[in-house]
């Protein structure tokens, strides 16, 4: 009897792992887990924790046996064919890869090398999904650390192109933005990426919470820092603020260095000692997330690059928050695409930042009305759509080939 | 076979992508496992219109249905299905004509 329900890997990072992507992948994760009607079973093809730590199990009875397998460490060289390997003992379905372009490493070649993986398992009839969060076109190599000079940025512009092209080697490359799916349909004349939406992380938040807690009203900033997303020109615009009259602020970092920036939080510290209020957090673990968020009076995104749609705009909607942006390229047509909207400011422009700071913390009815238009955004598609979205294409994708070990594992009148 | 014919126009958005749901559920729940959604006069059609669609879909085919859609007529329309891809998910025609099929019903939203 042919079996109905697909057995999927998914490359990622997943907590508590602190590997760019490990909130999406945690969330994308624990939603497949419970499409009981479509898959069988879950393989988490993932980095290995530090110092031989072990992943927690899942709970037996939280979803569909899921199998924690770490098959790859952020920077080592041998990913791709640890990678496969992995994926030809286990055999699954289809291998979804939830990447960004620095997902295998910081460095260039380790970071090249595991962009291979989707591409070498093709080659073993091993069938892949890519889920890119950003594409190379729209990233400024420059600001985002990658690139030093014009030379490394036309070079890095080659690898980019060529791994681009290898990613799309796999059956389907899905983006998060419209527009991203235009551009790489454009240079590349590929068929074979899709619009796939960020989608909600949140789904049981039924209406935002817009009061404040008690004490200095806070601003906050999330992500991992140092590189593009750099915040002395946040603290400056702080300090400004806190100046004004009967100001009562606190200014919240949440979350820790980029991976190419280690001790670019602690610099900072040490170099804005004098200035008072500034909350560093550290890594934030997924439990407080909620909380980090559901104090904030404002978000704010001190981003001198961007490199794709933010997750962390989407969170920042998930909980009804006003958020201030940069002006940066088209990320403003981005996000409207997306339906969010935000307060701008000119980046690395303390005057600006501090005005469109202002302009929110000062208004409470417009830092509802942004709260209220992003939270509609966010909540638009739960992240459990969008994955019943990748799981009819890849049973449509199934459909279309043949079985690598023999017969269809798909009962094809069974689609959804 | 019975199908119902659910014929959407205006802009079909974040803002009313939850009241299409509730209509789309509502069919559902009184047994319609077969519809053709007529997207012909859709104004604008962006990725949360899309899920509605989508979340039908699954609903359908769950029960043994299925959910057939007719082309927008406006491009602007036609971007989010040729972008998600769902053109190949969905069988989609020019008319509803085309289907043969024998319509039990008719549901315009929004209405």
């Amino acid at each position: 009897m042919l079996s109905d329900k697909l057995r999927i890997a998914v490359v990622t990072t997943f907590p508590p792992g602190t590997g760019s992507l490990n909130e999406y992948g945690f969330h994308f994760v624990n939603a497949l887990r419970q499409k009981f009607d479509d898959v069988s079973e879950v393989l988490l093809y993932v980095d290995a924790l530090p110092d031989g730590e072990a992943y927690p199990p899942f709970e037996p009875d939280s979803g569909i046996p899921t199998t924690i397998i770490p098959c790859w460490e952020f920077d080592a060289l041998n990913n791709a064919t640890r990678i496969l390997k992995t994926a030809r003992q286990t055999k699954p379905d289809m291998v979804l890869f939830n990447l960004q372009f620095a997902t295998f490493g910081g460095k260039k070649i380790s970071a090249s090398l595991g962009l291979l993986t989707p591409a070498l398992l093709q080659m073993w009839n091993i069938p892949t999904v890519v889920l890119l969060h950003n594409i190379m076109e729209t990233v400024d190599l420059k600001s985002a650390g990658y690139a030093g000079n014009g030379i490394v940025e036309r070079v890095l512009r080659c690898f980019g192109y060529i791994a681009t092209k290898l990613l799309l080697r796999a059956e389907l490359v899905a983006l998060t933005i419209p527009k991203y799916v235009e551009i790489l349909e454009s240079k590349y004349k590929a068929d074979n990426i899709v619009l796939a939406p960020h989608g909600s992380f949140d789904d049981t938040v039924h209406q935002p919470v817009f009061e404040l807690p008690e004490g200095p009203m806070q601003i906050m900033t999330f992500g991992k820092f140092g590189t593009y997303k750099t915040v002395e020109p946040l603290i400056e615009a702080f300090e400004k603020l806190q100046r004004r009259p009967n100001a009562d602020l606190e200014l919240v970092i949440a979350g820790s260095d980029s991976p190419n920036a280690k001790g670019y939080l602690a610099g900072v510290a040490e170099q804005y000692k004098h200035v008072s209020n500034i909350r560093f957090t550290g890594y934030v673990a997924e439990e407080d997330v909620p909380i980090i968020f559901g104090e904030a009076a404002a978000v704010v995104f001190p981003y001198t690059s961007t490199t794709g749609s933010s997750g962390v705009l989407h969170q920042a909607g998930d909980y009804g928050k006003a958020v201030i942006l940069p002006n940066i390229g088209d990320f403003a047509e981005v996000i409207t695409e997306e339906g969010y909207t935000g307060e701008f400011f000119e980046p690395e422009d303390v005057d600006s930042l501090a005005t469109a700071i202002a302009n929110v913390i000062d208004n409470p009815d417009h830092r509802r009305a942004i709260g209220q238009q992003n939270f509609l955004a966010s909540h638009g598609i739960p992240i459990a759509e969008i994955v019943d979205w990748y799981l009819l294409h890849m049973q449509t994708l199934l459909m279309q080939k043949p079985n690598r070990n023999g017969p269809p594992t798909v009962d094809r009148t069974q689609l959804a | 076979m019975e199908t119902i014919v659910v014929s959407l126009n205006d802009r079909i958005d974040a803002f009313n992508a939850p009241q299409l749901r509730e209509v789309f559920e509502g069919l559902l729940s009184a047994g319609h496992v077969n519809f053709i959604v007529d997207l012909r006069d859709v104004k604008f059609l962006d990725s949360a219109g899309m899920a509605a669609l989508v979340t039908l879909l699954k609903r359908a085919r769950q029960s043994s249905g299925d959910v057939n859609l007719t082309w927008p007529t406006l491009e602007v329309s036609q971007r989010i299905l040729k972008l998600t891809k769902f053109d190949r998910v969905f069988t989609i025609k020019n008319n509803i004509a085309d289907f043969n099929v024998t319509v039990s019903k008719t549901v315009t939203f929004p209405q």
